[in-house]
């Protein structure tokens, strides 16, 4: 495509980078905003990280306090807060109208501002130096938790996202293109009814369709299946993969199955009426009345000139639901016992185990702020109209 | 039709062409029905079958979520007893049309009908709350603009980019557990923000636009400007916006409630019967989750439905 | 549209030197509220290397004939007449293949639009655009078909055609994108242009730099060339013959000095009455009174009756058709110019002479 070009053209790409530049240091400020209100909320709930205690009896109040300072839950809680980003060194206890941390506090061991790379400050705290904390839970460093989970839930939402993404296209051109066809009657009412359907119900029936008493042709849940491979992600999966990888690789995608319909049945659903719509706006326009007068034939008119236009608002849509897919991953994942980042939402939710909650939901933030600028950006790109 | 060109080649005379000229150019007359906005907009509403169709579904649930708990109330602790000690369900019967659920042996008819209730209830409160605050918001910052306009915007940035289920989950769970009114004023606070942009952009279009200037320059104040001009061009994409809420809403409650952090047992949602369902997947009981199902997608297909032919109906360009 | 009533006897191909050939072509749209006859039985003739202009108000139906001519129009809701025909270069087109269509669309048939913006497409180079016809067409390589872009964007005079040929149409000005759009259309040489519209959107200045370089490409190309307009100025300079249009019925036709100088149907005169001049500054304006008649309650005689000066109750009763007037090629739809109507003509000429006199007479002296 020749748009591609004019990016290039542009001044050797530069205007892209100060535009990305600009988004991002655009974006910090709401990220900071975001991990601020959450963190009150976690921390300021009645209870607060203590609440795992609430229903234990022989948990005395002595335990809880013992508890409350190894965690450094005794502090106020910009002060927590503060020691959580990385900004406060955690061996200082200075404080300035018992609240908030002083300049004192910000001063790490080497002198140099705590906020500062460990090897100038010497901070090794908090998520700008990249601790992410403890599990209250597990004990396990956070950081690593997480990543083990990310690798299940990329998979199962890259599949996604492809499958989503290509038929929600397909339906919704085809739609257009034959519109009141008995296809495109169909695909309203699948989109209609898809829409309405909560994905976690969708998962439910898909599992008693396919895997209960009657069919039993697809798993159930998890990821791998118990009898013939060790659990995703562990040193002895690794081993068994590069054993015999296609058995695998097979294994893995029948588990896929499910989840994937599940998580893009919705999607799906939506997006291709959006897609429908935009195709025939775009069918409807000046310039495609003048391809056909300029005698160009029917595929060239559609796919070139229509689609192209069309699919222009549908990349920025599809760009901010990205997001969308985690969200829905998550429940999907605890209706499939899939080991992602999902399920470990739930399970650290349930268990209070806020430092874990933190480092994911400023990952998942990240990640939003990501989806939002990569969609603004690809649109700047496809449409020769928008200038940075 | 006797031949006209064999008629008598008479002469005008000059006044016959003077008058007809005079009288010529008289219009025909052209039947104007006039209807004001809203008769036409139920006009075009009626038309739309699919919106006609989703009001008689809504009709009907909340007939049902009225009446139905006052027919059949739901006690968390009134355990029917059963026939016999039977661990799964049992399916449809003519006594309990929409099967039993395992365990204990509830009549799912009943929980689907008793989560009707909380489940509406909980969808169009939350969705007033959010379109409360939203026009509020969105009218202040559109109107007012500059450094208020910002400020709001920023916060709206903030809110749209908490990763929605994962903070209702945490607050859900932290704030209290299961409290009904809890959950409506969670879900109130995290559905306001679209509307918020969708009133300002409109403000700020509509407070450029030809007619606003034009009714300035006849000198109509400020805040006869708002309800008389701007309100009405508002009130088709907000009403549109209030039925997407409230089937999201709904589903979004579902989901909460379906995860365990939603509202507590003791008052049936579609959501948490769904929840309970899930460990008797193996056992096979597929009508216990079916018909919460259902009723949800029957829920949520009416509201959009409606949705949909409201927009039609109050798009002041189309056609009744 | 392959699908016409084969009810219809095709009548026999135009003699050599006929370019175009409408006849009676009936074109009505079907919406809710009704069936609308937007052509309702209009024919006429171009010749090759001659320019028509196609005048009428907005609802006329002089857009959708040339809509009609090059099969643009989506076949539900409208319906062709089965009576229509449409000869071009020997060719029938309304019965033709869509594939043959194709073919000549573009290629010996090309058409421009009014608003130049909306008729680009706007995520492509204007080159891109003006090649991939001469791709589809010549079958010539990319390359070429490029190089034959820039040529078309020099034809069109625009200047450092090789720097305009890769950008984008909202980087243009108005004009420019009409010239470009001209270039479009006049890259594959075709043998008949149609313009509708061509400069409603444009500034006045720029308007006749378009007009000019029009006239300037249809004598070097020797296309001829169908222009459909409101504006009389524009006629005037531009075509040779005219065709006026009221309420989708040809009303007159005839060369551009018959027709504008001595108009022959009341409403020509009308319009003609209508232009201010110089003249008849600080006199009252001269208007057609009334409005165009609503497709759905067309007059049941003549359309234009209601409006007319000159009509009597005949015009009520009986359609009028084209009737030769006092010269061999002029018509003139009005019933003025039957045997009936004769002395109620000459008393018509002469009050049209007086109004287009009283101008004249308003110079007095100083």
């Amino acid at each position: 495509m020749l748009t591609g070009r004019r990016a290039l053209d542009a001044a050797g790409g530069s205007t892209v980078t100060k535009y990305v530049i600009r988004r991002v240091i655009q974006a910090i400020p709401v990220l900071f905003g975001i991990t601020i209100v959450v963190y009150m909320i976690l921390l300021a709930a009645p209870g607060g990280p203590t609440a795992r205690f609430a229903n234990n009896p022989r948990v005395t109040l002595e335990d809880r306090e013992h508890f409350k300072k190894a965690w450094g839950l005794d502090q106020p809680i910009p002060v927590q807060y503060c020691r959580w980003i990385g900004a406060c060194n955690p061996d200082v206890d200075a404080k300035v109208f018992g609240i908030f941390p002083s300049p004192a506090a910000f001063i790490g061991p080497n002198g140099w501002p705590n906020i500062l790379p460990e090897p100038i400050s010497g901070g090794t705290n908090g998520v700008l130096h990249g601790d992410f904390g403890v599990s209250v839970d597990s004990g396990e460093p956070v950081g690593p938790r997480i990543i083990r989970a990310a690798l299940p839930t990329l998979i199962l939402a890259s599949f996604a996202l492809v499958i989503w993404i290509g038929i929600a296209i397909l339906i919704g051109v085809y739609a257009a293109v034959r519109r009141y066809s008995l296809f495109d009657q169909v695909a309203t009412v699948f989109a209609y009814v898809g829409y309405a359907m909560p994905t976690f119900w969708l998962g439910i029936m898909l599992i008693f369709f396919f895997s209960g008493p009657g069919l039993n042709i697809l798993p159930a849940g998890g990821m791998t299946t118990t009898r013939i491979s060790p659990p995703f992600g562990s040193n002895e999966y690794w081993a068994y993969f590069g054993h015999k990888p296609f058995e695998a690789l097979v294994d893995i995608g029948r588990h896929l199955i499910l989840p994937v319909i599940t998580l893009v049945v919705v999607n799906i659903a939506g997006d291709s009426r959006f897609v429908r719509a935009s195709m025939l706006e775009a069918l409807s326009q000046d310039y495609v009345r003048t391809a056909k007068a300029k005698g160009l034939p029917g595929r060239s008119v559609t796919f070139k000139h229509a689609l192209r236009n069309a699919l222009l608002p549908v990349v920025t849509n599809i760009g901010l639901e990205i997001p969308f897919l985690f969200t829905g991953a998550i429940v999907t994942e605890t209706i499939f016992s899939w080991p992602g980042i999902g399920k470990l939402t739930i399970d650290s939710t349930r268990a209070f185990d806020y430092p874990t909650l933190m480092g994911l939901l400023l990952i998942t933030s990240v990640l939003v702020v990501l989806a939002n600028l990569i969609a603004d950006v690809t649109y700047a790109f496809v449409d020769p109209r928008i200038k940075f | 039709m006797s031949d006209p060109f064999l008629a008598p080649n008479a002469e005008p005379a000059p006044e016959e062409i003077e008058l007809r000229a005079a009288e010529a150019g008289q219009d025909y007359e052209v039947q104007l029905q006039s209807l004001n906005q809203w008769q036409l907009a139920w006009r075009k509403f009626r038309k739309h079958r699919l919106a006609i169709v989703g009001l008689g579904i809504l009709v009907v649930l909340v007939v049902a979520a009225i009446f139905g708990p006052i027919l059949s109330p739901f006690v968390f602790n009134d355990i029917p007893k059963p026939d016999k000690a039977v661990y799964a369900g049992r399916p449809p019967s003519l006594s309990h049309p929409f099967g039993e659920t395992g365990g204990l042996q509830r009549d799912v008819l009943q929980l689907v009908v008793n989560g009707a209730r909380t489940s509406l209830i909980i969808g169009f409160s939350s969705m007033a709350i959010g379109v409360l605050i939203g026009t509020v918001v969105g009218a202040l910052a559109g109107y007012l603009g500059g450094f208020i306009d910002n400020v709001l915007m920023r916060i709206v940035d903030v809110m749209l980019s908490l990763p929605l289920l994962f903070v209702i989950l945490v607050a859900s769970q932290f704030f209290g557990n299961g409290n009904v009114l809890l959950i409506i004023i969670i879900f109130g606070v995290f559905s306001w923000m679209g509307i918020a942009r969708l009133v300002r952009s409109l403000f700020l279009s509509i407070r450029e636009r030809e007619f606003v200037e034009a009714a300035k320059a006849v000198g109509v104040r400020d805040r006869r400007i708002i309800f008389r001009h701007i309100l009405p061009n508002a009130i088709s994409p907000i009403v549109v916006s209030a039925s997407l809420i409230v089937a999201g809403n709904i589903i979004g409650e579902a989901f909460v409630s379906f995860l365990g952090f939603g509202v507590n047992p003791i008052y049936p949602t579609w959501g948490n019967v769904l929840s309970n369902a899930l460990t008797f997947i193996p056992v096979g009981n597929w009508w216990w989750p079916l018909f919460p199902g259902l009723a949800i997608i029957m829920t949520v297909l009416a509201v959009n439905f409606i949705g949909d032919g409201l927009r039609d109906a109050l798009d002041p360009r189309s056609r009744a | 549209m392959t699908e016409t009533i084969e009810l219809h006897v095709l009548g026999a191909p135009p003699s050599d030197d006929i370019l175009l050939d409408v006849r009676n072509l009936r074109t009505t749209f079907h919406v809710m509220d009704g069936d609308v006859p937007a052509v309702d039985g209009v024919s006429f003739q171009l010749r090759p290397g001659r320019s028509i202009g196609i005048v009428g108000e907005s609802g006329s139906g002089k857009s959708v004939t040339a809509l009609t001519i090059m099969r643009l129009l989506d076949i539900p809701p409208a319906e062709v007449g089965a009576d229509s025909e449409i000869w071009f270069d020997g060719k029938e087109l309304l019965r033709m293949p869509m594939d043959s269509m194709r073919k000549l669309r573009g290629n010996d048939i090309a058409m421009i639009f009014q608003e130049p913006l909306t008729s680009l497409n706007p995520v492509f180079t204007i080159g891109d655009q003006i090649a991939e016809q001469v791709e589809i067409h010549l079958k010539v390589k990319r390359k070429e078909a490029w190089d034959r872009a820039i040529e078309s964007l020099k034809l069109v005079g625009i200047p450092s055609p090789e720097r305009r040929v890769k950008q984008y149409p909202h980087e243009m000005s108005g004009g420019m994108r009409q010239r470009v759009m001209i270039a479009m259309a006049l890259s594959c040489e075709p043998k008949l242009l149609i313009a509708d519209e061509p400069t409603t959107a444009l500034d006045v200045t720029i308007q006749a730099q378009i007009l000019e370089l029009l006239k300037t490409i249809q004598d070097r190309t020797d296309s001829a060339l169908m222009l459909i307009t409101h504006d009389l100025g524009v006629v005037a300079e531009m075509v040779q013959d005219v065709v006026v249009m009221y309420a989708g019925q040809v009303v007159e036709t005839g060369t551009v000095e018959q027709v504008l100088l001595e108009p022959r149907a009341p409403y020509t005169m009308g319009l003609i009455e209508s232009i201010p001049t110089v003249d008849k500054r600080g006199g009252r304006l001269s208007v057609i009174k009334g409005t165009v008649p609503s497709p759905f309650n067309l007059p049941p005689a003549c359309r234009f009756e209601p409006r007319c000066p000159y009509a009597w109750d005949l015009c009520q009763k009986v359609p009028p058709e084209l009737y030769q007037t006092d010269k061999a090629s002029q018509f003139a739809r009005c019933h003025l110019h039957t045997p009936a109507g004769e002395n109620r003509r000459r008393a018509a000429l002469d009050i049209h002479e007086k109004a287009m006199a009283v101008g004249r007479d308003m110079r007095g002296p100083g």
